[in-house]
């Protein structure tokens, strides 16, 4: 008689097939084609390792991004059925019988589905601060000796709200949702960055003001920054000390 | 097979460096950005919805200036026009007008309200409640124009 | 000696990996003046590096049982925060007691961080709920230790940064498919580019195997064979940040005895066994309830917490093959094996072992090494170079 234990790991071992076209494209390729591979995959399938099992099985040939598996590298963006995700986090079992999977909207391809990040880094101010205030408090003391708790920027960089944005799909001068956010979060946060500079630099018709509420970065980001109402927040803080004569202070 | 370039052996340096193409989102060979909001969530089709009722209330604007300059043509210029005016499918593009007024009004107020940072985060609130005022006074208005005609 | 004879102006060192140690090595030969070109399959950090916890180790967790560990991860420790400030959460952590039997560990616990020079402030029960209020209520006292929380693949990327902007050659997407070897000399290696498409080789007066779990078989294309086990552990990523600082579990090593928070997640980890093939792990379902039983008994609050993600990464473990399974034993130092004097095959050398805390304190032995062979004098840079910022790496 099967355990309850055995009947779970039945479960998750019960395998399906599952129809994947992949993105391919080589440098010196005339243009991009779609390969299409029949995966097996079970309940606890992701779609990273659904791409793993096409490079270890099908095609060695298969580049793909990825670093820490647990949603904190933001390495592994692609877009599964035209929907921005994770690979790491991201169930095949969500996706559908037939899923396309294709690198990340907006960032230049550099192969397959790995998208080169230096043009999603430029667009950021240079003040770039890792660590912030922790505010997950938990109603505790900090220990002896440490000014604050402190964790990283929710942010994990990973370019899936750039691809969203409808804006940046028609221009490229527009810096981007990530960028702005992370602009807002120094205006929150200073930590001895330049605040006005930082302020100066979003105030630009390619920066906060080219944003059109369309909130689909906030859909998108895997991280909870909601960069749409940062964007929302700074524009407030831009206009803000027109409409109360206070002015802001660096 | 060897390639050795660049003297320090790294293949394919030149082509590695070059910018790869750029994918935008959208259906199609050619990107369709804003205009394709298939595939994305509410906020995308609001703002779409918006840029098209904004064009549609522009077009509508100096359609409503040339139909009045009708008015300087003398009566039944006028009247010609009054004739059309009152056909069912005038009356149904008035619907549709009426549409695109309350759309990009409320939604208007909508972005207005949240783009200004007053309330970032109740924009899907916002939308429905939109929907609801609108959906009542487009049926209330239907019911009135059509059955006037 | 050929390799040495047939050299232009400045030796030029091929590195095979692009895990924390071969950017940490690109980094220490670049700063001492050597050309670096340094190849790696995927992504920088795709391999064991951008996988683990995060932990930045104060030692304390090998303290006990394996002194020489816990001694590096002190000084790498302290090294690390000065050259890479702005790069942990520094919010120290806690070893928790929370049986009896846990309790007889503490003596050995303080003595042992005492003896390797790993500050502890002991902690009652109710000073610690007062640190971290999500604890196990029923604790009975705790060791606050300097761990910290490392992002594990922007960190190890500022090596890599200041590598490139210091003129190192960075290749990711480029697969070594075979070295160049003849006559028991290692003068290059055939590459596959995965940009392209296209195969190419690199010639180099040593080549270094910075590949970690994969060190194995890297070693074979020399003909040579080095004893690592590829050893990896389950981590179980939760939603929620149920502490802020490393919470640990007094005791001997043992499965989910550790909890890292991570932004807004937290990471419980890990276990432990052995495999033969480093890209075939896979998640045992046993060892991911096995995450959740022992991590809750840290903190209540992880049974229910909301499931992110589960994952393996597969430890470097030095040892003979024929050791036993768990792997737990084998011992955590890292080692560079020089091949000339382990295989008589010159201008290759395996750096292998170590813990991401320790990265730099690796490449600055293996830098030495390949200095010594290439009859140079170069004193090593990196303690106190201060890093480029992580997002350097991607600027042009």
């Amino acid at each position: 008689m099967e355990t309850i234990e055995e009947t779970a790991t039945a479960a998750t071992e019960a395998t399906e097939t599952r129809r994947f076209r992949v993105f391919r494209f080589k440098r010196g390729d005339r243009g991009p084609h779609l390969d299409e591979f029949d995966v097996p995959v079970t309940a606890r399938t992701t779609l990273f390792d659904a791409m793993r099992w096409i490079q270890f099985n099908r095609d060695p040939s298969l580049a793909l991004r990825h670093s820490c598996l647990h949603a904190s590298c933001g390495t592994c963006g692609v877009r599964a059925n035209g929907r921005e995700v994770l690979m790491c986090v991201t169930a095949v079992h969500d996706l559908g019988r037939e899923i396309t999977v294709e690198p990340v909207a907006n960032i230049p391809v550099l192969t397959d589905l790995v998208v080169d990040m230096t043009e999603f880094y430029a667009r950021f101010h240079e003040a770039h601060p890792l660590v912030r205030e922790s505010g997950f408090d938990l109603g505790a003391e900090v220990p002896e000796g440490l000014a604050t708790y402190q964790r990283y920027e929710d942010c994990i960089e990973c370019g899936l709200c750039l691809s969203a944005c409808p804006v940046v799909a028609t221009t490229d001068r527009y810096v981007g949702p990530m960028a702005l956010a992370w602009a807002q979060r120094i205006l929150e946060e200073p930590r001895d960055e330049d605040v006005l500079g930082v302020r100066d630099w979003a105030d630009d018709p390619d920066g906060a003001w080219r944003c059109h509420a369309a909130f689909e970065c906030t859909e998108a980001c895997p991280s909870n920054v909601n960069p749409a109402a940062r964007i929302m927040q700074l524009r407030g803080t831009l206009v803000g000390p027109s409409l109360t004569g206070r002015e802001m202070r660096g | 097979m060897s390639d050795t370039t660049r003297g320090d052996g790294v293949p394919g340096s030149s082509e590695r460096a070059a910018r790869g193409p750029v994918l935008r989102k959208g259906v199609g060979p050619s990107p369709t950005g804003w205009f394709d909001p298939r595939g994305r969530a509410i906020g995308s089709w609001a703002f779409a919805v918006n840029r098209i009722t904004g064009l549609g209330l522009v077009f509508y604007l100096y359609l409503h200036l040339g139909v009045l300059s009708l008015l300087l043509a003398g009566e039944s210029a006028w009247n010609d026009f009054l004739e059309i005016a009152t056909s069912t499918v005038f009356l149904g593009l008035d619907v549709l007008l009426l549409f695109g007024i309350l759309f990009h009004g409320l939604n208007g107020v909508r972005v207005a309200l949240v783009g200004t940072g007053v309330v970032p985060n109740r924009q899907m609130a916002l939308f429905w409640a939109g929907t609801v005022i609108g959906t009542i006074v487009l049926v209330y208005g239907a019911v009135h124009i059509i059955g006037s005609g | 000696m050929n390799a040495h004879a047939s050299r232009t102006s400045r030796p030029h060192v091929l590195i095979v990996g692009g895990g924390g140690t071969g950017g940490a090595l690109a980094h220490d030969l670049t700063l001492r003046g050597i050309k670096v070109t340094l190849v790696e399959r995927g992504e920088v950090t795709s391999g064991t590096t951008g996988r683990h916890h995060g932990l930045l180790h104060s030692g304390a967790r090998y303290a006990v049982g394996d002194r020489e560990s816990a001694i590096e991860c002190i000084e790498e420790n302290t090294i690390l925060r000065r050259i890479c400030p702005g790069s942990f959460e520094e919010n120290d952590g806690l070893f928790v007691a929370i049986t009896d039997e846990d309790m007889e560990y503490l003596e050995p616990l303080l003595k042992g961080c005492a003896d390797c020079g790993i500050p502890t402030q002991t902690l009652t029960s109710d000073e610690a709920l007062r640190l971290e209020p999500l604890l196990n209520p029923e604790l009975k006292a705790a060791v606050r230790i300097p761990d910290a929380t490392m992002d594990a693949m922007r960190m190890p990327l500022r090596f890599f940064a200041t590598a490139k902007h210091g003129g190192a050659g960075i290749h990711s997407y480029m697969e070594v498919e075979g070295l160049l070897v003849h006559d028991h000399l290692v003068s290059g290696a055939v590459v596959l580019d995965h940009v392209t498409g296209k195969e190419g080789e690199i010639r180099a007066d040593i080549v270094v195997n910075a590949t970690g779990p994969w060190a194995e078989l890297i070693a074979a294309m020399a003909g040579v064979d080095v004893p690592i086990r590829p050893s990896p552990g389950v981590l179980l990523a939760l939603r929620g940040r149920l502490s802020n600082m490393v919470i640990n579990r007094m005791h001997k090593s043992g499965d989910g005895d550790i909890v890292v928070p991570q932004r807004a997640l937290s990471i419980v980890g890990t276990s432990s066994w052995t495999v033969d093939d480093p890209d075939d792990l896979g998640v045992p379902e046993d060892h991911v309830r096995r995450m959740y039983e022992e991590g809750s008994k840290l903190i209540p609050a992880v049974k229910t917490a909301e499931f992110r993600a589960a994952w393996s990464a597969a430890r470097p473990l030095i040892g003979s093959t024929d050791q036993v399974d768990s792997g737990r034993e084998l011992s955590r130092t890292f080692k560079t094996y020089d091949h000339k004097e382990t295989d008589g095959v010159e201008g290759f050398v395996t750096i292998t072992g170590g813990k991401g805390t320790t990265l730099r304190g690796m490449a600055e032995l293996c830098a030495n090494v390949i200095c010594a062979k290439l009859g140079i004098e170069a004193e090593c840079q990196t303690r106190d170079t201060v890093l480029l910022p992580h997002e350097a790496y991607y600027a042009a």
